[in-house]
């Protein structure tokens, strides 16, 4: 190396690239958490909803001849596909399963990253397949001498963006206060007369939503295959638990600590880089068992 | 309690019952085929099958081997070692296959060669790139067709002497594959051309999500050139991001899968010009009647363009039908004794199996991926060929590494 | 009186089994007796992870790590030390039992999804280290071709053993859990806070479940490495541990034969489905959604509640 050290520029380029995959795991997760947290259902094949959301997009955006158009619809069709499918399996079978153990919900939907993993082999086939970003954000521009993704740039815009929806969804919205409250206690909100299941089923739709959003958002930027499930449901569950269970802070912050340690793992220490976030997780248990911030239940 | 185990005996014997179906009939070879068909890996496991199933079909079409029909099965290992070691247990066991062939996983593939010694059953690698596999771990009943590591980094090694680079920095998947790949090309580099240095390397674990960061660093540190080590699920992300970050422009690398169609074909013509690769076959190079015959029957029969699993299918197969001719009798020793040495035609040329080492000798093509009229993704371009005999490490090195 | 012939009748039946499963070396061909094998070892660490799981309560959600860790311990005495085998044999657990102490101190204070979740992070620091260290555990490639000693090495030798010692490790078991500290800690499950207002020590108590589970998890391991004679890093993945825990949920994890029912119905369906469609996973993840819509507490629970109808609710929910 000519320097050896760690430059500024260096540093704060490893930052912006570490919080635009933070965008990423913080749609995904914020998801699995508002599931966990008012429904507590783990979700499983909340991972399998992130990768029928990329495969859609992949789908969708080829349709239309990978144009910036056709992206941008693929954008708003896929999370919505996504959500149609989760809508069919809470009214059809998750609903029926409320009271049951919280084990047994994680192997049922264990059960539907199984059939969901071999339907996406069955639609679409076993190659690779590369969906490029719209023009506009192809390419990068020069960031103090390294060169920065346009499409990271992109991501970076969107995270606050879906934080700030969720926000105004969870704490300005009639079904979100009432989803608070029936995550903290269910038999109550049913007392005064408002159909809960209802609710839940909401809240189930939207957090599967934003798997699907997940999906579609880091289409561009990976490999669209089978085993990108598997990839992103632990870390999902993981910071989660570090953020808080079903807070929409704690699944923000929890992503940064996940998303900052794996970039500036990379800098300082490639070689281990990989342990690096499991290492983060296991800090942050140890000092405070129950998350960062006040978990809902 | 007793009604219990009774219950556990029932449910168990009731589950044994699909098992006990008669085997195979005794006048056909059997084939058992344990290979990755699920997930990443199987875009290359398909082609392997798909062009093993034609070229068996015309064999059985024209009478067969020794009045024998070929039959294979397959299973699927997902890519697990264990699901993959069971599967072909039962195969050995149960199905009392002939021979063995797959897969694409190399801890699997070591771990069937090892039972393959064990219980007699000839095994032919078809993907797997673990150098150990005909090397340290080598032995009578272990067959290669298909490149490793060590002669994949020889070939880089030769090709990327001939350039004018100096200064390197090496870059990879984390995993056996990776360093092996990239160990075996910078030790060959070193021999070829002592003037060369390593700046540093940097390795990310499989399947990253975001190879900027790693590129930064690599650009930061200004080498003349760069060896990557990845293969697989992580090439088609790695030259995305190369691309978008303008690093092809910056700086060359080498990148042994690079000119793959498994690479190239889901990139479209968004993947970077200027990449130089390596591979045992393209199906537009050798531009030989041979080859041109195979693709044309590959398309007919499968709707695609043949990648590079299928040369490794076409092998096995004739390597196989034409062991057993030569042997005379479906028995393993006589199958091992007609292996060695034996020479068969394919689309890139004539292929010996080596007898010392049991690895097939296949010609190795370095290209420079390249558009090119007339397809919809990119292609390798300025084709050199390196003889199968120049990349393979000598017989007393393999000697010496299987004594250790 | 009357709990004297039930003890007796217990004892009878486990002999009787004991000599079944072994009389079936003498007329089972090789296949079988491989496949029954590799159920008794996944089988044993199933059970090993019901202790904790169904008796204790406790989400042990990377349990694989024990297993993983005991076969590595197992392998590399084996072909790294001239050390004779039993040593390896007695080492492995002893390894796994140390983990779990290690991991048991940092996560027992912690309850149930953070309890899980901590774990799963350890387990996967200790995953990384083997899947790296290509130098000692050979990395992603593993171990093959391991020395077991001969008289286990064939396929009826290996058989033959792991019926003795999954024989032996279910008895321990079953001991452990009807004895008093079994039932204090089935009591910790059902009732942490007036546990510890009794005055019992309810972190000690899960330290040392942990403890028992991983011993016996790194026991399943030494199985799985004479059956196998190979090891690799998949052993100790999250994935592995969790498809662990979907044996004890489906056989019925509130009884003490669930699991091992539940490892021989996933084994079985892999190997009887797999051999007909490739497409077995899917086959798998109906059966399973099916079996959890209509048998909650599992096909060994369904049974036993079946037994038990009428009579004192066992399988508590």
């Amino acid at each position: 190396m000519d320097s050896g050290g760690i430059t500024v520029a260096a540093l704060m380029q490893q930052v912006l690239v570490g919080l635009s995959r933070t965008t990423i795991l913080f749609i995904v997760s914020s998801g699995l958490s508002l599931v966990l947290g008012v429904l507590r259902i783990p979700n499983v094949a909340h991972g399998s909803l992130y990768m029928i959301g990329a495969f859609v997009t992949y789908s969708v955006a080829s349709f239309f001849g990978q144009t910036t158009a056709g992206f941008i619809i693929a954008l708003a069709v896929a999370p919505l596909v996504v959500a149609a499918v989760s809508l069919v399996l809470e009214r059809g079978l998750l609903c029926h399963l409320y009271d049951r153990e919280h084990l047994m919900l994680l192997l049922f939907t264990f059960a539907f990253t199984l059939v969901f993993g071999d339907l996406v082999k069955m639609i679409w086939g076993s190659d690779y397949r590369s969906l490029s970003a719209p023009a506009i954000v192809q390419g990068s521009f020069d960031l103090g001498g390294f060169p920065f993704p346009r499409y990271s740039l992109f991501l970076l815009v969107m995270g606050p963006l879906v934080a700030l929806g969720l926000w105004l969804l969870t704490n300005k919205t009639k079904i979100g206060k009432i989803a608070r409250a029936a995550a903290v206690d269910r038999e109550m909100v049913d007392a005064i007369g408002i159909d809960v299941s209802k609710v839940f089923a909401a809240v189930f739709v939207i957090g599967c939503y934003l798997a699907g959003l997940g999906g579609a958002l880091v289409a561009p930027t990976q490999n669209i295959t089978q085993g990108m499930d598997h990839t992103i449901i632990i870390e999902a569950f993981l910071i989660v638990i570090i953020g808080g269970l079903g807070n929409i802070w704690g699944a923000l912050l929890g992503a940064a600590i996940f998303g900052l340690t794996d970039a500036i793992g990379i800098l300082i220490w490639p070689q281990f880089a990989i342990v690096f976030p499991y290492t983060a997780v296991v800090i942050v248990l140890l000092i405070r068992p129950r998350g960062l911030l006040k978990a809902i239940w | 309690m007793q009604r219990l185990s009774v219950c556990l005996f029932l449910a168990l014997s009731l589950l044994i019952v699909p098992f006990t179906t008669a085997p195979a009939a005794a006048k056909t070879i059997t084939v058992g085929i344990v290979d990755c068909y699920s997930g990443p890996p199987s875009t290359y496991t398909n082609d392997v099958r798909d062009a093993f199933k034609m070229e068996i079909d015309r064999i059985n079409a024209a009478g067969g081997v020794l009045g024998r029909k070929i039959e294979f099965v397959t299973r699927d290992s997902k890519f697990k070692v264990d699901i993959g070691l069971a599967a072909a247990k039962e195969l050995i066991y149960r199905k009392n296959v002939d021979i063995m062939m797959g897969t694409i996983n190399s801890a699997l593939a070591l771990a069937i060669s090892d039972m393959c010694r064990k219980e007699k059953v000839p095994f032919l690698v078809t993907f797997a790139k673990s150098a150990k596999i005909t090397g340290a771990k080598g032995h009578d009943y272990v067959f290669s067709i298909t490149e490793n590591t060590a002669l994949a980094g020889k070939a880089g090694a030769v090709g990327l002497a001939k350039k004018p680079y100096l200064k390197y920095w090496i870059a990879g998947d984390d995993y056996e594959y990776g360093h092996a790949i990239a160990d075996a090309v910078w030790n060959n580099l070193k021999k070829l051309k002592p003037g060369v240095t390593l700046l540093g390397q940097s390795w990310w674990k499989v399947g990253e999500p975001d190879f900027t960061p790693y590129i930064t660093a690599i650009l930061s540190a200004r080498p003349d050139a760069v060896i990557v080590a990845t293969g697989g699920r992580d090439c088609v992300p790695f030259l995305k991001a190369a691309k978008a970050t303008g690093f092809t422009k910056r700086v060359p690398f080498y990148m042994h899968t690079a000119t793959e169609l498994s690479t190239l074909k889901p990139l479209g013509l968004n993947a970077p010009e200027g990449v130089i690769g390596t591979s045992n076959y393209f199906f537009y190079y050798p531009r030989t009647p041979e080859n041109e015959a195979f693709v044309k029957r590959f398309e007919a029969a499968y709707k695609r363009k043949p990648a590079v699993g299928a040369i490794y299918g076409l092998l096995a197969a004739r390597f196989i039908s034409r062991a057993y001719q030569k042997a005379g009798k479906v028995k393993p020793k006589a199958f091992i004794k007609a292996m060695e040495g034996m020479t068969v035609d394919s689309p890139v040329g004539k292929v010996t199996m080596r007898a010392c080492d049991h690895q097939a000798m296949l010609p190795m093509f370095m290209g420079t991926t390249k558009k090119a009229p007339g397809y919809d993704f990119l292609i390798a371009d300025d084709i050199v060929t390196i003889a199968g005999k120049d990349v393979m490490p000598d017989c007393a090195e393999i000697a010496r590494q299987r004594k250790k | 009186m009357k709990a004297q012939s039930a003890g007796i009748r217990k004892t009878g039946a486990a002999a009787g089994a004991l000599t079944g499963f072994l009389l079936l070396a003498l007329v089972l061909p090789r296949f079988y007796l491989y496949l029954l094998s590799l159920i008794l070892a996944t089988g044993l660490l199933a059970t090993s992870l019901n202790l904790v799981l169904g008796f204790g309560g406790m989400y042990q959600f990377h349990h694989s790590v024990f297993y993983g860790v005991g076969a590595y311990c197992l392998a590399l005495i084996l072909t790294r030390s001239g050390l004779p085998a039993w040593i390896g044999y007695l080492a492995a657990p002893l390894a796994a039992s140390v983990l779990g102490l290690v991991m048991g101190l940092l996560t027992v204070r912690l309850s149930k999804l953070y309890f899980g979740m901590l774990q799963i992070s350890l387990g996967s620091l200790v995953w990384a280290i083997v899947y790296r260290w290509y130098s000692f555990t050979g990395g992603d490639d593993g171990i093959h071709g391991i020395p077991v000693p001969e008289l286990i090495g064939t396929s009826t030798g290996a058989y033959v053993f792991a019926v003795l010692v999954t024989a032996a490790s279910l008895a321990v078991m079953y001991c452990i859990v009807s004895s008093p500290f079994g039932m204090t800690f089935a009591g910790i499950r059902d009732n942490p806070e007036r546990c510890r207002a009794v005055g019992i020590d309810v972190t000690a108590h899960q330290l040392a479940g942990q403890v028992l589970a991983a011993f016996f998890a790194g026991v399943a391991g030494t199985l799985f490495v004479t059956v196998e004679g190979s090891v690799f890093p998949d052993m100790m993945f999250w994935t592995l541990s969790l498809e662990i825990l979907i044996m004890c949920l489906l056989g019925g994890w509130f009884t003490f034969f669930g699991p091992m029912l539940g490892a021989a119905i996933i084994v079985m369906l892999r190997t009887v489905v797999g051999i007909y469609t490739e497409y077995w996973t899917l086959v798998l993840g109906l059966v399973l959604i099916l079996l959890i819509f209509f048998l909650p507490e599992g096909v060994l629970g369904i049974l036993q509640k079946g037994r038990q109808a009428g009579g004192k609710d066992a399988a508590g929910n």
